[in-house]
């Protein structure tokens, strides 16, 4: 960890977290207490271009989503996570954030091994409420007291979290998740190996955000994959975006 | 029953109650307040129909109808955007939809023909092109060249082969393409793709619809 010395944990009361902190670090803000507050997601009701004085118009929309929240919540220190788990426009961010606010603004780096599991993943909860429980997980270092009962996949979704959950409600309950998702639910954000598993069985949309890195990835993936679709989205999803989802998954046969 | 392939700037209707149906087409900003079909696709379909089928089904369910092979690339050219449905070993390998960048690239070259008083038929197919990303990009480059002499027949052409061109690309560079939508009757569109064209005409999207109203195909959004 860098930016702030000793962390000065009595003196926090709300944390910001941006990606997935090592689970040591959240582990700690659990002990003491502290609220901890996702910046990836949209907490407040701001436009994006807020973010626009600090990082390009054309940037991650999740990272310019964390830095609107950053600039506006009421926070005691902000955990940014960088390098493998995350990606290099994080670590540029949180240089950024350092310049711009006056709270401690901690880099981490999370290279957690121990594999937690997917139970999330693989059960037949609607996607969107998977997603979201995924997410909401990285605020707790402890793992669920129940995991859901697992499905047989009719389909997969493939990658990151994305900005706008809308496309979520497109997909079957009978989805599996895949991609840095998956890694997230199992603690392992920078665990390449796990985020290149694909289903090959099932129809598979290979979801990035506009503009991240990890775009290339999801492109080769889909190419690659018997049954690939791959799309980009940024802020918001287009209603074109939405149709070739519909289109693919119901062509696909993967609806019934 | 009543289909409607409600499009940007016009409407394909089918009503198959009559005795020799036939489609017909008519200006979007033309049709009757009140209007509603059985089935409905297109940009404005919702509005006119209880069941609604987006258009990437609607047209791949017109290529299947219409092309019947296992393998084949479809392409339509609408007023406001290209969209594409590929097709491998008997289902859907890849698909497009363009409504951003390969924006109002039909609708623009009929105000250019409208308001140049051009006739598409007669237009030659020329041997340079304009590299076209969007519509309204593509205007500026064709004002340039009549402004350093060019015919404006030649200049629109030009601009006209760059849509072609942008088209092929987005559809992946394919060697055959099955083509739909209203530029299938653009003789210098349709000659200025570097590879086969097979033009299918306006109305896929409702051969498509037809299939998808036969399947009971769920609504979509």
């Amino acid at each position: 960890m860098a930016g702030a010395g000793e962390i000065p944990w009595s003196r926090i009361k709300k944390a910001g977290i941006v990606g997935v902190p090592p689970r040591a670090v959240i582990g700690a803000l659990n002990a003491h207490e502290i609220d901890i507050y996702d910046l990836d997601e949209p907490l407040i009701r701001a436009d994006l271009e807020t973010a626009t004085p600090f990082l390009p118009t054309v940037y991650c929309a999740i990272l310019r989503t964390a830095v609107v929240n950053a600039l506006s919540c009421p926070l005691d220190a902000i955990f940014i996570d960088v390098g493998p788990g995350k990606c290099d426009a994080a670590r540029y961010t949180a240089q950024i954030l350092m310049q711009q606010l006056t709270i401690p603004v901690i880099i981490t780096e999370n290279t957690d091994r121990e594999r937690l599991g997917n139970p999330i993943s693989e059960s037949g909860l609607p996607l969107l409420e998977k997603i979201q429980r995924i997410t909401a997980g990285v605020r707790v270092a402890a793992l669920p007291a129940e995991a859901p009962p697992p499905v047989p996949a009719t389909a997969s979704f493939w990658g990151v979290p994305p900005r706008d959950f809308s496309i979520l409600e497109l997909f079957p309950a009978t989805t599996h998740v895949h991609g840095w998702t998956r890694c997230m639910e199992n603690k392992t954000p920078a665990d390449h190996a796990l985020e290149l598993v694909i289903n090959t069985a099932v129809p598979t949309v290979f979801f990035a955000q506009s503009f991240c890195a990890k775009t290339a990835l999801a492109r080769h993936l889909a190419k690659h994959h018997p049954h690939g679709l791959y799309l980009d989205v940024d802020a918001h999803t287009t209603g074109s975006a939405k149709a070739k989802i519909q289109a693919f998954l119901e062509l696909a046969g993967a609806m019934a | 029953m009543k289909l409607g392939d409600f499009g940007t700037s016009y409407t394909k209707l089918f009503d198959l109650t009559g005795v020799a149906p036939e489609p017909t087409i008519v200006p979007t900003k033309d049709l009757p307040a009140g209007l509603q079909v059985d089935w409905a696709t297109g940009h404005n379909g919702k509005r006119y129909a209880g069941h609604y089928v987006n258009e990437l089904i609607a047209l791949a369910r017109g290529g299947e109808e219409l092309i019947g092979r296992p393998d084949f690339l479809l392409l339509d050219c609408g007023s406001r955007d290209i969209k594409f449905i590929r097709y491998a070993g008997g289902r859907v390998k890849d698909m497009g939809w363009n409504a951003e960048c390969g924006a109002s690239m039909g609708f623009t070259i009929e105000l250019l023909e409208r308001y140049y008083n051009l006739d598409r038929q007669r237009m030659q197919v020329p041997t340079q092109t304009f590299s076209v990303t969007c519509g309204v990009l593509g205007m500026s480059d064709i004002f340039d060249a009549v402004i350093a002499g060019v015919e404006v027949s030649e200049a629109v052409a030009r601009f006209v082969r760059g849509i072609a061109l942008n088209a092929h690309r987005f559809a992946g560079e394919p060697d055959l393409v099955y083509l739909s939508g209203g530029l299938c009757d653009h003789p210098v569109f349709v000659q200025s793709f570097p590879c086969e064209v097979v033009p299918l005409g306006r109305f896929v999207l409702l051969s498509g619809l037809m299939a998808s109203a036969r399947r009971q195909e769920p609504q979509t959004s």
